[in-house]
């Protein structure tokens, strides 16, 4: 499961006061690092005046404002109009407008799962011809990104429907460096040294862990990535492959240990914030809290790089907040895996002028116009990192980089029903008393039903 | 009946009693709901909204900038108050944000590394945390938790932290102070209330064209279903025809009928005849799915209007169309605004059919929409801006209701529901 | 055009062509194709009469047929299709369903809200009506008992959740456990007592509903049978169970059935307040998890709903067959 990734209070503000200086275009065109001329090229070669593009997506707020800036740069360069709205309920709205044919010309997905359900009822239309070459040459390990935006269209023939633009990070484990400091905690390297210094600050009369699975009715998908996560942690990459193609059913004892894994954590009243119990109802997006609370209510917590939006407000990153790699095992040399997630546009409804838009998003100007807002990271090769907004992009970007194993979030390639459905009920059921065997197997079984 | 005045007296007192109870019951959660509109979402994680009136005694970390160390006794002094510029009270504090309260104020509160000789005759440097009254000479314990000797001549201060009641303090370390200590006081905060969630919601950006969207919606949504039902409420109340009880038949079967069913094959019929996704199709949408409760509540409140009025105006010529406009209807009347307020409810308050019937570009967005989709999306977990929506989306039903309710009573009194 | 002149302006057209339609139709029919003179008139009349219930009456059949009997038919068909929608199965999806224990639980806790809420909502709703009946601030009472109607269902799902939540500082039902040394208590993760947490927020909500409507029923009550009853002797609880209730029976039922139509097709409490977690699912609630996946499943949980409220249904025709004898 993928939730919108937002920059810090700092960023948003940055940005609200660039947008006063500034107006829409807060960039001064061929000032800074930017790739200026990727942007005269679109301008040469289209001249869309009095062409809408319509575009939906799950951007909301501050994303919202952040896209609409890179958009900007579009309409000013070949004077088209793009609206984009952006909705909570994403999802829900994109399957509706696309049944009742009155779909946007670009759906920008943040599961891949649900394009390929459109794909497959033929809702969606190929990218333009040359996107695959081009993705595999531009992107890093271009292959595949190519691979994840390529689905069966409905006579089953594969073709490729989505082209990937963010990149979100998962396996960050977010803390206070005050708070470590204080306590005189190192950065765990291993996973070994990170249950080691969890059961240290029990010891010590502290609680290491916040985690919250609240999200309303999308409640249980933070316990996806935890599993996911240790899935990488404790597997071959190529059976977590399995298990997202359900080559290896979801009951396998391989699955249930990645799960039980994850309850060695979230199961045990020590180790979490409120109890095991609290584990199932505390909201995602307060659990964080816990870290900065004096005394503190926990030390550690587990969450995607868009976590800082939900810091309370005023939050330093690097002096009250900063991240680390979720570790690997040192006992099972499977190398430093790192879980990802991307966001991704689909052509709901094909026109020329859709068309000129997804060449522009393949320019390197349409990242970094983003990337220098903060709170993106991209897969796109030619951009110049120099446009990250700040250290922790930067630092992120490096994780990413070091990687020795990607992987794309599980859950949002599983089918809906499972890794937007009976995966989130599931690992409800499991924090709140279900043995891991039942739970799988009852996931397993919702699976079966759907083939 | 004087028999039973005593009796009716204790009863009416159980009866204003009871009232009150269920009065109370029923508006403590919408009161925590208002309460917390006009706090922030610290505030709200910090005390619950019962205590909102009450100053808290809260932890604050306060990091003093090293400006003007000193050089004491082979220690670095910084001095200052921990309310800077301003002025406070201070309870209590510490040197960790496990403990902000580990000392008193007047106290000083110090980390000492001392020597402890252990069982085994090994000798072990330990640190120990000790508070004592400012000025005065710290007292060791004999012994540490693990039971070792403590060695108090050899003990050197680590850090040391003073605070007085006023804010006051003096920290002092063996190291020199480069970066800014982080010093932690326990101090009552007073209570707080902000208009910064109304701003949020009211001053975003297009919030004045939801609402007047919403109004768009929402009135002849109400208007238009209850005109229909109310003509078709009386042709199956009182007038004769074939396949009368058939009807009535239908129309309480489909009171049932969830509307989720409807969304999607409906949308695809407005796609197809021209109407798309627009404001016709979402009155024709709201005025289907009402009407089967519109004409089930009218229907049965009709059939209780007395029979010899109608009937004897019928016989005076009246034709079926004049007998309803000039009887009927206004005798229906606390009927038709019972069935106003709820159907007005109803489609102010909706979500689902808004998102479906109308189009997703934030142009037409109601306010609902608007709050769930706009709003609410990146700030989930901001319970203060919840509450405020929920607080502007309600203000005008509630406006509505009073206002209508003075009608509705008065149509009550002159008119009898059987 | 300004948005405020042109949401006026619809709003004009809209309601206005509504009045034209049952003016202007009546209008004709009278004037133009059946006028009440010369040699026809008799005969006329009472074609008119014949005709005149279906003027009144095809507005409401119309949108009636097309927003919910045609898809109510549609999605009949749909259910005895598999989640493509290419193969007959027949009952299958039910079949499937029945032997799931999701479903299992979704279905006998959807009976257990059909059976309280509508109870509870009606029985405090005639207990304020009575109590508030002859009180002075009566109308204060009863207008502060009505306003949770106002809330959305998503909005009273966020107050109660400042009465649940499991952090003493935010619920207020720990904050008291708190105050008394208890530990908290997460009250939507008790088995089988949390759907009655659940339930009622709806009461909560739906009462003001019965209120209204019963204190109306109550006034209508003419004061001859209640004073009668006083001079009898009677005291006022029988004469407000042998008297009053049995009068305004009629509107209970109607109460009654409202409710616990509105009991089925409300989902969002469910959604937002456990996302059907804590095995705390209700079919509506259930359905969403198939909508727009499996319609087949989809369609077959909607007739299962209907099915609950089927007794309910059939009380309410015969009591409207009796009412037209």
């Amino acid at each position: 499961m993928m939730k919108p990734l937002l920059g810090t209070a700092a960023v948003a503000a940055l940005v609200a006061g660039g947008a006063h200086a500034a107006g829409h275009l807060p960039f001064n065109e061929g000032e800074g690092a930017f790739n200026w001329d990727s942007l005269a090229a679109i301008a040469d070669a289209y001249n869309l005046e009095g062409e809408t593009i319509t575009m939906t997506g799950p951007w909301t707020g501050v994303e919202k404002e952040k896209v609409d800036i890179v958009l900007n740069y579009f309409e000013e360069a070949t004077g088209a109009t793009v609206n984009y709205s952006g909705s909570d309920s994403f999802e829900q709205d994109i399957v509706i407008s696309a049944r009742s044919g009155s779909a946007p010309n670009i759906a920008v997905f943040p599961q891949p799962g649900l394009a390929a359900d459109l794909a497959k009822q033929g809702f969606l239309t190929p990218m333009p011809e040359g996107t695959a070459d081009w993705v595999k040459d531009n992107f890093a390990a271009g292959s595949s990104w190519v691979d994840l935006g390529t689905y069966a269209d409905p006579d089953g023939n594969d073709q490729l429907y989505g082209m990937f633009y963010r990149v979100d990070l998962k396996s960050l484990v977010w803390y206070s460096p005050t708070a470590f400091d204080e306590a005189g905690y190192d950065i765990p390297e291993t996973m070994e040294e990170l249950k080691e210094l969890t059961d240290q600050i029990v010891e010590d009369g502290g609680t290491p862990w916040c985690i919250g699975l609240g999200s309303g009715a999308a409640t249980g998908w933070p316990a996806t990535d935890w599993v996911e996560d240790l899935m990488l942690r404790t597997q071959e990459p190529a059976v977590y492959d399995q298990w997202v193609s359900n080559e290896m059913k979801f009951d396998d004892p391989k699955v249930v240990e990645a799960i039980e894994e994850f309850g060695y954590f979230a199961k045990n009243d020590a180790y979490v914030q409120g109890g095991a119990q609290a584990v199932a109802t505390t909201d995602f997006r307060d659990s964080p809290n816990g870290l900065f609370a004096i005394p503190p209510e926990c030390y550690m917590h587990r969450q995607a790089s868009f976590i800082p939006a939900f810091f309370p407000e005023g939050t330093a990153m690097g002096d009250d907040a900063d991240f680390f790699y979720f570790p690997a095992y040192e006992g099972k040399d499977l190398g430093k895996p790192v879980l990802g997630a991307g966001t991704l546009f689909g052509i709901t409804n094909p026109s020329d002028a859709t068309n000129a838009l997804i060449e522009y998003f393949k320019t390197p100007i349409a990242h970094e116009l983003w990337m220098a807002q903060g709170g993106f990271l991209t897969a796109h090769a030619g951009v110049n990192l120099d446009n990250y907004a700040d250290e922790s992009s930067k630092a992120q970007g490096e994780i990413l980089q070091n990687a020795s194993t990607f992987r794309f979030d599980a859950s949002d390639l599983m089918p809906s029903e499972i890794g937007a459905g009976a995966f989130w009920t599931g690992m409800v059921d499991y924090v709140t008393g279900a043995s891991a065997g039942d739970v799988a197997t009852a996931i397993q079984e919702r699976w079966d039903s759907i083939q | 009946m004087d028999n039973i005045a005593g009796q009716k007296s204790s009863l009416s007192i159980v009866s204003n009693l009871s009232v009150l109870l269920l009065v109370i019951l029923w508006l403590v959660p919408t009161v925590g709901l208002l309460v917390s509109s006009f706090r922030d979402r610290d505030q709200i994680g910090q005390s619950g909204w019962w205590a909102s009136m009450f100053p808290v005694e809260q932890a604050y970390r306060i990091n003093p900038e090293p400006e003007g160390v000193q050089q004491v006794d082979g220690l670095y002094v910084l001095e200052g108050n921990v309310f800077g510029e301003g002025s406070g009270s201070v309870a209590a504090f510490g040197i960790q944000a496990r403990e902000p309260s580990a000392a008193d104020v007047g106290q000083t509160y110090t980390r000492f590394v001392v020597d402890v000789t252990e069982p085994d005759g090994k000798v072990d440097d330990i640190k120990l945390e000790l508070a004592y009254p400012a000025g005065d000479a710290p007292v060791f314990p004999d012994v540490d938790e693990d039971g070792n000797k403590i060695m108090a001549e050899t003990a050197q201060i680590d850090r040391s932290l003073t605070v007085m009641g006023n804010g006051d303090f003096s920290y002092a370390s063996a190291k020199d102070i480069k970066r800014a200590p982080s010093v932690y006081i326990m101090a009552e905060t007073p209570p707080e209330f902000t208009l910064i969630n109304y701003e949020t919601i009211l001053g975003s950006a297009g919030m004045d064209r939801a609402f007047i969207n919403t109004l768009t919606v929402t009135i002849p949504a109400t208007i238009i279903p209850i005109l229909i039902a109310a003509f078709a409420a009386y042709a199956l109340a009182w007038m004769d025809f074939a396949g009368r009880g058939f009807l009535v038949a239908v129309v309480v079967g489909l009171l049932v009928v969830p509307l989720q069913l409807a969304l999607v094959p409906m949308l695809t019929f407005h796609n197809k005849v021209g109407i798309g996704q627009s404001f016709l199709g979402i009155w024709l949408a709201h005025t289907g799915f009402g009407l089967p409760l519109a004409i089930y509540l009218l229907r049965n409140y009709m059939v209780g209007l007395p029979r010899d009025i109608i009937e004897s105006a019928k016989v005076d010529g009246a034709t079926d169309f004049q007998v309803f406009t000039k009887i009927v209807l206004p005798l229906s009347f606390p009927a038709l605004a019972s069935f106003a307020i709820f159907q007005f409810l109803w489609t102010w308050n909706d979500l689902l059919v808004a998102k479906v019937f109308l189009p997703s570009n934030s142009e037409s967005w109601v306010m609902t929409v608007k709050i769930a989709d706009d709003l609410l999306g990146s700030r989930g977990g901001d319970w203060g801006i919840l509450a405020a929506a929920a607080f502007v989306s309600i203000a005008v039903p509630l406006f509505v209701f009073f206002a209508m309710q003075k009608y509705l009573v008065r149509g009550l009194l002159a008119g009898s529901v059987k | 055009m300004s948005p405020v002149l042109q949401g006026i302006l619809t709003i004009l057209i809209g309601v206005g062509g509504c009045i034209a339609y049952f003016y202007g139709s009546n209008l004709i029919l009278d004037k133009l194709i059946f006028p009440a003179r010369n040699d026809d008139h008799g005969r006329n009349i009472n074609r008119a009469t014949m005709v005149r219930p279906w003027l009144f009456l095809f507005p409401a059949l119309f949108a009636l047929s097309l927003y919910l009997i045609y898809p109510v038919i549609g999605s009949f068909i749909r259910s005895l299709y598999n989640r493509s929608g290419d193969t007959f199965i027949g009952l299958g999806n039910y079949v499937q369903m029945f032997s799931e224990d999701g479903f299992r639980t979704a279905f006998l806790n959807n009976v257990l809200w059909a059976l309280v809420v509508p109870a509870a909502a009606t029985f405090f709703g005639l207990l304020v009506a009575q109590l508030t009946d002859r009180l002075r601030w009566g109308n204060i009472a009863k207008s502060l008992i009505f306003m949770p109607m106002a809330i959305s269902f998503v909005g009273a799902s966020l107050i109660w959740k400042f009465v649940y939540a499991n952090d003493p500082d935010i619920g207020i039902i720990n904050a008291v456990r708190d105050y008394f040394g208890m530990a908290p208590i997460d009250v939507l993760q008790i088995p089988f007592w949390n759907n009655f947490f659940l339930m009622v927020i709806l009461v909560w909500i739906q009462t003001g509903f019965a209120m209204v409507i019963l204190s109306a029923a109550l006034r209508g009550i003419p004061e001859e049978t209640v004073e009668a009853a006083i001079i009898d002797g009677a005291n006022p609880f029988q004469i407000f169970f042998k008297i009053k209730v049995p009068q305004i029976k009629g509107t209970i039922v109607v109460v009654w059935t409202t409710i616990t139509i509105l009991v089925l097709k409300v989902f969002d409490i469910v959604y937002a307040m456990t996302g059907g977690n804590f095995a705390t699912e209700i079919l509506p609630s259930y359905m969403m998890d198939f909508m727009f996946r499996d319609d087949g499943r989809a369609t077959a949980v909607a007739f299962v709903i209907m099915l609950i409220v089927l007794p309910v249904m059939i009380w309410n025709i015969r009591q409207a067959r009796s009412e037209m004898r």
